[in-house]
């Protein structure tokens, strides 16, 4: 049996790893991907102790720093399906049908993209709706594009479209942005993008490929259409937390409800850490010291130091 | 007979690298088509797949859309 299974392969399954492994801790770690939602950022600028660096360069300095320590199991490409009670411990079953036993867990998975909710964003997803800029901006050269949020990955989206696209809109469903003020302020010398406040897409049109929105201009209090190509959705995550089940508490948003001294779940024995938690802020590096925090304790755990 | 294999993607995407990847993993020859500078191609993809998005895999016949790893192996008959 292992003493510790940790889920997931983004910033706080990682820092947990690396953690776990330089304590000797048996765990085997079991991820889809490495680096977490931001593998798709084109540059992240707040990843303390490096200046500038992409997503997936990120990623990449993630899991060569966890696969340079000794003893290491990983099990890549694969998905958590559910976890069973199982004697002392609990039993991990992958969608692979493979299983593991183990006498703790650390739940790491993260969050997916948050969708809109309104008609057209599923018939039109990848006719036009998008989740990735740096993925699908090249497809929008000289064509009109919406970017929808207002924190740091729509703002990063912006900067990606623009060097691409002829106009960008920026949707803001209140009167602030929420995104960094440095990044902000680049986009507000792009003459390219117009920034529309207390602004809600409602619908998504289009024939074989979008062709506009439908949006509330709360300040007017009517509905305005507009004609556009894409559409790019930067609304935050919602958690990954579904393998987990009943097991453990989770809020009204599914985020799994946590101890924010130690990361300790509602279950003796779960732990977990990052955006599948209901912290308040969504962030590479807090991300990172929540898996830590979890390690330290789980640590703890196993000598018998139940803290 | 050796099934086809193109892949359409573009240089900054992270899913296209992962696609990739598990294609030179599992030893099999493919054409990378890059979107973001061949227009013409942009336009081929966008017709066979009626999609904006990459990454876009072309196995034989078959048009798999996104990193879809299972999706992949079946049209390639890999097992595991």
């Amino acid at each position: 049996m292992l003493d510790l299974i940790i889920v997931g392969g983004g910033p706080a399954g990682v820092s947990a790893g690396i953690y776990a492994a330089r304590k000797k801790i048996n765990f085997l770690l079991i991820t889809e991907n490495f680096g977490g939602q931001s593998v798709v950022a084109s540059e992240i600028q707040n990843w303390i102790g490096v200046k500038s660096i992409s997503g997936f360069e990120l990623a990449q300095k993630m899991e060569d720093h966890l696969r340079a320590q000794e003893d290491i199991q990983i099990e890549e490409g694969s998905v958590v399906e559910k976890i069973e009670k199982s004697g002392s411990g609990f039993k991990v079953i992958l969608k692979n049908g493979k299983s593991f036993e183990t006498r703790t867990i650390l739940a790491a998975t993260g969050g997916r993209r948050r969708r809109l909710g309104v008609p057209g964003e599923k018939n039109f997803d990848g006719k036009g709706v998008a989740y990735c800029s740096t993925c699908d901006a090249p497809m929008f050269s000289k064509k009109t594009v919406a970017v929808v949020g207002g924190g740091n990955s729509a703002l990063g989206a912006i900067k990606d479209l623009s060097a691409y696209a002829d106009k960008v809109y920026l949707f803001v469903r209140s009167e602030t942005i929420k995104g960094d003020l440095v990044l902000l302020e680049d986009i507000k010398k792009d003459k390219k993008v117009k920034i529309l406040f207390n602004s809600e897409i409602t619908e998504i049109l289009g024939d074989k490929f979008v062709k506009g929105v439908k949006y509330l201009d709360k300040k007017e209090n009517e509905i305005v259409e507009l004609p556009l190509d894409g559409v790019f959705v930067e609304i935050g995550s919602v958690p990954n937390s579904e393998f987990l089940g009943d097991l453990v508490n989770k809020n009204g948003y599914n985020e799994v409800v946590v101890d924010h001294k130690n990361q300790k779940t509602s279950h003796a024995g779960i732990w977990a850490a990052g955006d599948i938690t209901d912290l308040p802020y969504r962030q590479n590096n807090i991300s990172a010291s929540d898996g830590i925090k979890a390690i330290l304790s789980i640590k703890d755990f196993l000598n018998g130091n139940n803290k | 007979m050796e099934k086809k294999v193109k892949v359409y993607s573009t240089p900054t995407c992270f899913y296209c690298i992962k696609v990739k990847e598990f294609l030179d993993k599992n030893k099999i020859k493919y054409e990378e088509i890059n979107v973001a500078t061949d227009m013409k191609a942009r336009e081929e993809m966008v017709k066979k797949s009626h999609q904006l998005g990459v990454p876009v895999v072309e196995i034989g016949h078959e048009i798999i859309v996104g990193f879809d790893r299972v999706a992949i192996e079946e049209a390639l008959g890999l097992k595991k």
